[in-house]
């Protein structure tokens, strides 16, 4: 315990340099105008600037990436609250009660409760991030092949669950798609090129960051131009520092959606947008004046603004700890540290030990600087939401064609993001997440070497895939998820409920007589 | 998308996701099994891609049931329902969208320098989203100005800092 405070206070005093502070407001700063911007999201954001700093020193160029990720999930809100238009997917439930508040005149006030809400989320996440990740870390030690292969399947059923509320079915389909794409060229064990048809670059394999640029950038391109106009709310912007008596009452939504955000954070790729939304909701089932959610209800806002932000450090956790990202910007979070050397997974703790406090320390940094900068500039930054999107759009196109482009310089992944865009549009209007998707890409390759290498090791035998305690448990867990969802397991367990409580009632009744 | 037509995305897609599926498992069966180097029978390559096949012509199955179930297999295909579905103006700005994109992407770089491609690109997307044929080119002229501008600027200043700033590959 006194070694990780330790630790982490070495770690702060690292980062306090004039370069590491400038580095942070600027990447910050930015990160609030992508995440402002619609078309540009966050996972967009740090894919660009991946691009941008993967010939800078490691830890800088992390640095970086966390500032924009922290500034963009929180940026999103200023145009939910301006626009109506969620900024980036994450924002989508501070428009329910944010853009209210702004029709009302109280615009200013609602920028201030969202970033105050967004900087005590980030704090919340990054209390638990500093607890746990060392400590999950030491658990993630006792994973064999086994754990990882149904962690794998574990990941896509939960992620395809909670990014399709409404039809997992069409989450699973795309989770397996995504492993399935993780296919694509040479396998780890016998090199042996997989589904490429002769062709050099598809046995290369179809690189994350292209698919995701696709999948999240040219992808939400399309849906941003496929409508003509959008309108800035006329309002004066009053004042934005927040009083504590605006904040206080809410202590308990805060604390709440803070924990339950940071939860979310560390589920496989269900990310800021799914925290944001059952932060909200649970607020408005435990407040007093439910009916005043939609209507510009502060509550709503800061449930929704808190339960985002905290979901943030929450998804660096499992990135650090099993190399399984928590939601999808910390995908491409996980694919930057592969590019600079640092191998995160179990045997961080033991391989680069300092690194989990430094990164934790780092989320600290760009926290107070999405404060202090979301509470400056406000009426400036407004001019950006000005900007039509026609001329706006094909800047970012663009960028993501450097993006995909510049690490590797092969054309094929300029093709692979264009292709991925229009694929990722089309399911999207099919209203298959894209989440599971991406998770599936970066676990595939772990679900194939080890549900290979369990099978060597059991020279074929399946039982130990079952009977070893923790990959029984996630198993189990993995099993209870689906059948959750499925009609008959459901019209099962509502029969054995009934048949169980009239059980009890027929015995009560006799004891009564 | 509205739910009948839903419906019948999901009875397209299903038949697809089950010949996709069975595909991959046929695919992953001809994969070598490597008999000759001795290597683990459970180590072979199709094994995982096999799994994955046969797990998604399940779901596409499950989906497939559903969407019959619900009616989605009357697709009612006419050229009246596509002309309304093409005609809209949604529909116009998607596809001009992705073909100004794939355009660019896949047509001019790599065959044009980079700053000249951008050029075109940025000019070409402005001008097609902004300029209105009825008005005439008198009336709009500052649009067809700014689009110019804003193409050589991006165009010039996304070259500079990506080659000289950055130190970045550029197609």
């Amino acid at each position: 315990m006194f070694q990780g405070l330790q630790l982490f206070a070495e770690a702060i005093g690292g980062l306090l340099t004039f370069r590491t502070v400038f580095d942070v407001l600027w990447a910050t700063q930015l990160g609030i105008i992508v995440g402002m911007l619609p078309g540009l999201t966050a996972t967009m954001g740090i894919a660009l600037m991946t691009t941008l700093t993967f010939k800078m020193a490691a830890n800088n160029a992390i640095l970086i990436l966390i500032c924009m990720y922290i500034g963009a999930i929180y940026g999103g809100s200023r145009s939910a609250i301006l626009l109506n238009i969620p900024g980036t997917p994450a924002n989508a439930a501070t428009c329910m009660d944010g853009y209210p508040l702004a029709q009302q005149g109280k615009a200013g006030q609602a920028i201030g409760i969202a970033t105050t809400g967004s900087f005590l989320g980030s704090v919340i996440g990054m209390f638990a991030m500093a607890l746990f990740t060392p400590l999950l870390g030491t658990f993630a030690l006792k994973f064999r092949s086994f754990e990882f292969f149904w962690f794998s399947v574990f990941g896509v059923v939960i992620c395809g669950n909670l990014t399709a509320p409404k039809d997992p079915l069409k989450g699973w389909i795309a989770g397996f798609l995504g492993l399935f794409v993780a296919m694509i060229g040479m396998e780890g064990i016998h090199a042996y090129s997989r589904f490429s048809f002769g062709s050099t670059d598809l046995s290369g394999g179809i690189a994350l960051l292209p698919a995701m640029v696709g999948a999240f950038g040219f992808a939400e391109i399309i849906t941003v131009m496929r409508n003509p106009r959008m309108q800035v709310v006329q309002t004066k912007i009053d004042h934005v520092v927040p009083r504590l008596k605006d904040i206080l009452p809410y202590w308990k939504t805060i604390i709440r959606s803070g924990i339950v955000g940071t939860i979310i954070g560390v589920l496989p790729g269900v990310g800021e947008d799914i925290a944001s939304w059952v932060s909200y909701d649970m607020a408005k089932r435990s407040s007093k004046h439910p009916e005043e959610f939609g209507k510009g209800s502060v509550d709503g806002l800061i449930a929704a603004e808190t339960g985002n932000n905290a979901c943030v450090p929450g998804a660096i956790i499992p990135v650090l700890t099993l190399a399984i990202p928590g939601s999808a910007p910390a995908a491409v979070l996980l694919g930057a540290m592969l590019i600079h050397g640092i191998r995160p997974g179990p045997l961080i703790m033991i391989e680069f030990p300092k690194f989990i406090y430094e990164t934790t320390a780092m989320v600290l940094f760009a926290t107070i600087a999405m404060f202090v900068l979301g509470l400056s500039l406000v009426r400036t930054l407004v001019k950006v939401l000005l900007v039509p999107r026609q001329k706006l759009m094909p800047i970012v196109f663009v960028l993501c064609v450097v993006g995909a482009y510049a690490i590797t310089g092969r054309m094929f992944d300029v093709g692979v993001m264009v292709v991925f865009g229009v694929i990722g549009f089309v399911l999207r209007e099919m209203e298959y997440p894209m989440a599971p998707l991406v998770l599936g890409i970066i676990l595939g390759d772990i679900l194939d070497k080890n549900l290979r290498r369990s099978l060597i090791l059991t020279d074929g035998r399946i039982g130990p895939l079952f009977t070893r305690p923790i990959s029984f448990f996630i198993f189990a867990l993995t099993v209870l998820i689906i059948l959750s969802k499925v009609k008959f397991a459901q019209d099962a367990a509502n029969a054995a409920k009934r048949a169980a409580a009239g059980l009890f009632r027929r015995k009560g009744a006799g004891d009564g007589v | 998308m509205k739910e009948q037509n839903m419906r019948r995305a999901d009875f397209v897609m299903s038949s697809f996701l089950i010949a996709f599926g069975v595909a991959v498992l046929i695919l992953s069966l001809a994969m070598p099994r490597f008999q000759h180097l001795k290597i683990n029978p459970y180590s072979v390559p199709g094994i995982v891609p096999g799994f994955l096949g046969a797990v998604i012509a399940f779901l596409g199955v499950v989906l497939f049931i559903r969407s019959v179930r619900q009616g989605g297999f009357r697709l009612a295909l006419n050229s009246r329902a596509l002309r309304d579905f093409l005609l809209t103006e949604e529909t116009r700005r998607i596809s001009l969208t992705i073909v100004l994109g794939v355009a660019y992407a896949l047509g001019l770089l790599g065959r044009v320098h980079f700053m000249i491609a951008t050029g075109i690109f940025v000019f070409a997307f402005v001008m097609v989203f902004e300029y209105k044929r009825k008005e005439g080119f008198r009336a709009q002229w500052k649009t067809v100005l700014w689009g110019a501008i804003l193409a050589c600027v991006t165009s010039v200043s996304v070259y500079s800092v990506f080659a000289y700033l950055f130190l970045v590959n550029l197609p």
